[in-house]
């Protein structure tokens, strides 16, 4: 090379139709050849004002408005709002409701992390086979979840108090299916991607995130923990009876997409542990407290938060002791995780965009609520 | 389990680092002054004995006559969490300092707090609507919001701030 090809930066649209955006969510690049020189980030597309429409229901009627904010976890959604309104009430909830609420939030964890792993190994251009093996497995779970429930993705199941029906008999036996195929599908997904020469050159050293970074910009989840910062609210706060199950929180510490990944299968690992003890020791009585229809908690606030697969979800509710919140504020961990997306991809490829994109593991329903 | 400091213990560690920047305490939040915030968030983060780094929450409350910021900050070395606010008066364009400078993570949820209450965030880098369009009638999350010039006419009947709310049809069951 003898002379400097001039190149002219021009604007290209990742989305708001695209297939790594995982929903409608758009990137505004700026390129120079195809090298990143900033990005814009535009969402909205999926708002539908949850926060002032949950002003106008009671506390009850606000919980099948959580399952449609992160439609890929409905059971956490869930779960972080019935805490919050315990909070604020001072409602206690019988043993056997928590086990059964860990039993479906780490589930719920399971069914997420499937399908972030597989959508991101067809980010990175495993096209196809990862994600089938993955949600071949998530089926599995979501066929639990419509056992208990009656529906598959948004399960509308926690209930303030507990849970919302008792477990059925086929419950268990599933559930001890699960714990025993997972793990060799666990080992097969790992074989397939985290040694594979063209995953690990796609992704390593790839959105490479330093762990004040992580901390400054205020993130949460898999995108802490890949960055080197052992903090899991399940730990560090614990909610439902955490504190009785043993587990450990896996870490990364080059803090780049690669080790997001490997920290998501390795919390799988652990949920499964999670799951085996809560079953085997779960209790029995009641599973919910009777809490009347149309509560009205006393005046004050509560900020309650929970261990999402995406980071942490918290709920910030204000009562005016009417029938329904006087604020109702999601904490979205997808939506925060965003903040570091600018520094993360300037300076990248296009291509590392979308990998660096998969590696948040966004759902556009929760940053647009 | 996450410590959560009561309003007159942040208040003691915000006092200790920048005296005078506390307004009052209630039981479970710190006010702090708005000319004192972004120093004070600074030196709380920066100090090893309060060490609070990591912005959790932020977000706007509507309360008629005034606006509240409330924000969520916690310590992962010392597992506690702690609740500051900041009042804005007024309606026409209350204003509260930025706390971009201090925590980078507050960027999109200042911009999401202006995009819906229509709080402005002095010494934001770039303040937009992050979620509705430039040029959206009202702010959404107002309790006045229906019933602002411009904003959207009631066809659902009553609504918050215009009509006295009226009770569910659901009874209490004591």
């Amino acid at each position: 090379m003898t002379g400097i090809i001039k190149s002219e930066p021009f604007v290209i649209n990742i989305g708001p139709q695209h297939p790594s955006t995982h929903g409608v969510f758009r990137i505004k690049a700026t390129v120079d050849g195809e090298k990143v020189i900033d990005a814009e980030m535009v969402m909205g597309y999926l708002h539908r004002s949850m926060e002032k429409l949950a002003e106008e229901r009671t506390y009850t009627q606000n919980i099948p408005f959580t399952d449609r904010t992160d439609y890929l976890s409905s059971m956490s959604n869930n779960l972080g709002y019935c805490l919050a309104v315990e909070k604020l009430a001072g409602i206690e909830v019988p043993p056997r409701g928590n086990a059964i609420r860990v039993i479906m939030a780490e589930l719920q964890r399971l069914a997420s992390h499937c399908m972030a792993i597989g959508a991101f190994a067809n980010d990175t251009g495993a096209w196809q086979t990862p994600v089938m093996w993955a949600f071949r497995e998530r089926e599995k779970i979501l066929d639990i979840f419509e056992v208990t429930s009656g529906a598959r993705l948004t399960c509308n199941y926690m209930r303030i108090g507990g849970v919302a029906f008792d477990l059925r008999p086929e419950f268990e036996p599933m559930v001890r299916r699960i714990l025993r195929d997972f793990p060799p599908f666990l080992d097969e997904m790992e074989g397939l991607l985290s040694g594979n020469e063209i995953f690990i050159a796609r992704t390593r050293g790839v959105g490479v995130l330093t762990p004040e970074m992580a901390t400054n910009a205020s993130l949460s989840g898999p995108m802490l923990r890949g960055s080197g910062i052992a903090w899991d609210i399940r730990k560090a706060d614990p909610y439902c009876g955490y504190e009785q199950y043993d587990f450990d929180i896996p870490i990364g510490y080059n803090g780049d997409s690669y080790d997001r990944f490997i920290v998501r299968l390795e919390e799988m690992r652990q949920s499964l542990k999670i799951i085996q003890q809560a079953l085997d020791g779960l209790p029995g009585g009641p599973f919910r407290t009777e809490v009347p229809l149309a509560l009205r908690p006393p005046k004050g606030e509560a900020y309650a938060r929970i261990e999402s697969p995406r980071g942490e979800l918290g709920y910030y509710l204000v009562s005016d002791e009417g029938p329904s919140p006087y604020r109702f504020h999601i904490r979205p961990p997808s939506f925060i995780n965003l903040s570091a997306l600018k520094e993360m991809t300037v300076g990248g490829t296009v291509a590392d965009a979308i990998v660096v994109l998969g590696s948040i593991d966004i759902v556009v329903g929760e940053i647009d609520r | 389990m996450t410590r959560e400091l009561t309003g007159s213990e942040a208040a003691a560690l915000a006092e200790a680092l920048v005296p005078g920047s506390v307004d009052r305490t209630t039981e479970t939040a710190c006010y702090l002054k708005p000319d004192r915030l972004v120093e004070t968030l600074r030196a709380l983060r920066d100090d090893p004995d309060a060490n609070l780094v990591h912005l959790t929450n932020l977000c706007g409350v509507d309360y008629w006559d005034h606006f509240e910021v409330v924000y969520h900050i916690q310590s992962f070395e010392k597992n506690h969490l702690a609740c500051f606010k900041v009042e804005a008066w007024g309606r026409e364009n209350p204003e509260v300092p930025s706390v971009t400078p201090v925590f980078h993570g507050a960027w999109m949820q200042e911009c999401e707090a202006y995009d819906l209450f229509g709080i402005r965030f002095a010494g934001h880098p770039n303040l937009y609507r992050i979620l509705l369009w430039e040029g959206y009638p009202g702010w959404p999350l107002r309790k006045d919001f229906l019933a602002m010039p411009g904003g959207l006419q009631p066809g659902l009947g009553e609504f918050a701030g215009v009509a006295p709310r009226q009770e569910p049809p659901v009874k209490v069951i004591e």
